[in-house]
């Protein structure tokens, strides 16, 4: 053979040019925190003990993961994934051009959408909190059984707090729990269409890695 | 084979290991509800205290954990890459010898077959060929190389696998392509 070791060099694909498999925190935070938002902005009843509960679990996953965006593989950490609005917006044209870039991690219009997710499901959970008074659910649910009960002592007690001007707090934090929610639906929308035209435009499937974190496309 | 359950069994242990992280963060989260609850009602109680302390730690493991499972993926993924490199060099390695030994497109078959552990019956199966026209390419195959048989065959390749490493020594360079 003429060329018998840039053949070798050729012959081993770099590690860049296999499709990204995404490990099992980024997938189970992932996924739990998209069947949250769908329970409790559709299914369930807000307010009830199943709807703060679901949110404190989607406390604890975003939690996660924001610790995983430091303490991650490289693709999970955020250095990966800097927000860059510029860049993002530079990759979007690419798209509409239909030459987009690969990346290991999110692309940059991914990232950006990433992190406004975050920022709002954030809020949705700041200002779930201050509408429930930070109560646990498990407290919550043990007023609820107080109160089934026959003791009401806890609801004087509430309605003390909301006399004190935690009234006004607690109707402005549920109108932008409210509006906050509604972004997040919107920004769902929007990432599913965002996922689907990358996918289409790379010819390449972006939500498998995302379920199996499989190699194989 | 092998190589593969090992596989499956270290990505069951990578999710496995993520879904205790999750459990024990969701746990983390609430203790710390709790915790800060507690802080508002009665800070100087020992309650408090005690409840804080196990939180912190609580807390702490989710930490932990997290940096020792990224140390589980990572040297999963090294590892995977490097049997990869593995495997590649040595099927290369394979095919120059080959190219060296001058073997036919049908040898070339038949040998890479015999070297993964497969008999006659069955490579002539595989190939849709005659038992007599895969031992007979066997036979040429072995006598192209210089090797007294089958064994002495799948040898000349683990021999340099477990003496100098992967290459195949000096000789090889201008040999074949004339």
């Amino acid at each position: 053979m003429v060329a018998s070791l840039p053949r070798a060099a050729a012959a081993t694909p770099g590690p860049d040019s296999g499709p990204r498999l995404w490990d099992p925190v980024v997938r189970m935070s992932h996924w739990g925190i998209a069947l949250i938002v769908l329970f409790n902005a559709v299914l369930d009843q807000g307010g009830s003990t199943f709807h703060v509960t679901l949110g404190w679990i989607g406390m604890a996953l975003l939690a996660l993961r924001i610790l995983w965006g430091f303490a991650g593989p490289a693709e999970a950490r955020f250095a990966a994934f800097p927000p860059r609005p510029a860049a993002a917006l530079a990759h979007m044209g690419a798209l509409r051009r239909g030459l987009p870039r690969r990346y290991r991690s999110h692309n940059p219009a991914g990232a950006m959408m990433a992190y406004a997710l975050w920022a709002l499901l954030a809020v949705v959970m700041a200002t779930g909190l201050i509408m429930t008074g930070g109560r646990t659910p498990m407290r919550i649910a043990e007023e609820n059984a107080a109160v089934a009960a026959g003791d009401w002592s806890v609801l004087v007690k509430a309605g003390k707090t909301g006399e004190d001007g935690g009234g006004t707090l607690k109707t402005t934090a549920a109108e932008v729990h409210e509006m906050a929610a509604n972004l997040v639906l919107i920004l769902v929308l929007l990432h599913v269409a965002g996922v689907a035209v990358e996918s289409r435009a790379l010819g390449r499937n972006l939500l498998a890695p995302m379920l199996t974190g499989g190699r194989r496309k | 084979m092998s190589g593969s359950d090992l596989r499956a069994a270290r990505i069951r242990q990578t999710r496995v290991l993520a879904g205790f992280l999750i459990v024990q963060t969701m746990a983390a989260v609430f203790f710390v509800g709790d915790v800060i609850g507690d802080l508002i009602a009665d800070p100087g109680s020992t309650h408090f205290i005690f409840e804080a302390l196990v939180t912190a730690a609580l807390v702490l493991g989710v930490v932990f954990g997290a940096f020792a499972l990224r140390r589980t993926i990572e040297t999963m993924r090294a590892q995977e890459a490097a049997l990869s490199v593995a495997r590649g060099e040595l099927a290369q390695v394979i095919g120059e010898q080959f190219t060296e030994w001058r073997l036919t497109q049908a040898e070339r078959d038949v040998g890479m077959l015999a070297l993964k552990g497969l008999d006659v019956a069955e490579i002539a199966e595989l190939r849709g060929a005659a038992q007599g026209t895969v031992r007979a390419q066997l036979t040429r195959i072995y006598a192209k190389a210089g090797v007294s048989g089958r064994a002495q065959f799948a040898a000349f390749f683990v021999e340099d696998l477990l003496g100098e490493g992967v290459r195949p020594a000096a000789p090889a360079a201008p040999a074949a392509s004339a």
